[in-house]
């Protein structure tokens, strides 16, 4: 049979993390050294309530989970929510054809000779032709 | 922390209000699994929220192949991880509230009694081991994680995630023995002094 000093590393494991031949040694030492099965079954219980903490809830400070809500809320409505991304779409696509159309009708009234605002100056008529019209 | 899948799937298919149900059903666990690894509340909080705006973004991810509850901590276990690389300070642990216990009552009352009062005697034993040794024992011993699953979280080799374990272990048995042998001792010493009185 093993020593208790070769023993003692495998003391604290769980069963899955022992080897079967790991596992078969503890167990034959442990049912023959009182003192060794005392180690085991401490941490036994000491397994059993490291497990139970995991049932334990601690309480944050007041204010965390309004802080997390809107967090949330705020990442949602910028990356996910389709409505509001709709919506932005939407805005978006009509802001740019007005801008597109009006740039566009910019350049071609550039481009065309403007006879309707051409203002001719008003030259004086000579008085003798102005005589023979009469 | 129990969820139902139907809740989950209505946070993932975008329903607001379910997403909001999700928070305030799981905000105190993820909270204190934060607390149990980065080990003050300011960083715990701070984690809390960042875990959730990480749900937010990989929901739609989640595929149901583990439960909710076990994919919500693994996603805690990261964000906590890459908090503490990014900030090295220490924490107080005279600053950290002792858990309640939210589980569903045991058959047995005294067995359940002894075992929630072991287990909120352990929480402050636990904060006050050496930050290594306590991260990896709050994974694999209270929240289940394997072996690999803390070295990967941790950046660590499996080797050296089980050396920790042991030491943790070791250590969190001794002082628990201390303390349990001081209060054996102290409850002695009051029965011997009530006893000289009477």
């Amino acid at each position: 049979m093993m020593s208790c000093h070769s023993i003692r590393p495998l003391l604290p494991a769980r069963a899955e993390e022992l080897t079967p031949f790991q596992a078969r040694t503890r167990a034959d030492h442990v049912a023959t050294c009182s003192r060794c099965a005392t180690e085991a079954a401490a941490y036994s219980r000491l397994g059993q309530a490291l497990t139970v903490m995991a049932n334990l809830e601690a309480d944050p400070a007041d204010g965390t989970l309004e802080r997390i809500l809107v967090a949330i809320g705020r990442r949602r409505t910028r990356v996910t929510d389709p409505r509001v991304l709709a919506a932005a779409g939407s805005a978006g696509a009509l802001v740019a054809t007005v801008v597109v159309a009006r740039a566009v009708r910019q350049r071609r009234q550039s481009r065309r000779p403007n006879t309707r605002r051409l203002h001719l100056p008003s030259l004086p008529i000579p008085s003798p032709a102005l005589a023979r019209a009469k | 922390m129990e969820v139902e899948r139907e809740l989950v799937e209505a946070a993932q298919a975008g329903d607001r209000l379910a997403l909001e149900e999700l928070v305030r059903r799981t905000h105190r666990s993820v909270y204190t699994c934060a607390l149990r690894l980065v080990g003050n509340p300011d960083d715990a909080a701070d984690v809390t929220q960042d875990v959730y705006l990480r749900v937010v973004r990989k929901l739609g991810g989640f595929r149901h192949e583990a439960s909710f509850a076990t994919w919500l901590n693994r996603v805690t276990t990261n964000v906590a991880m890459s908090t503490l690389k990014r900030r090295t300070r220490r924490f107080a642990v005279e600053g950290a509230a002792v858990p309640a216990d939210t589980r569903d009552p045991a058959p047995d009352p005294a067995e359940r009694a002894e075992a929630v009062a072991l287990a909120r005697r352990l929480e402050r034993l636990v904060a006050e081991l050496p930050e290594g040794q306590r991260q990896v024992l709050v994974l694999r011993d209270v929240y289940g994680q394997s072996t690999e699953e803390v070295a990967n979280a941790m950046g660590l080799t499996p080797g050296a995630v089980k050396v920790r374990l042991f030491r943790a272990r070791e250590r969190l048995k001794a002082e628990l023995e201390a303390v349990e042998g001081g209060q054996v001792v102290a409850l002695a010493g009051r029965r011997r002094s009530s006893g000289r009185r009477s």
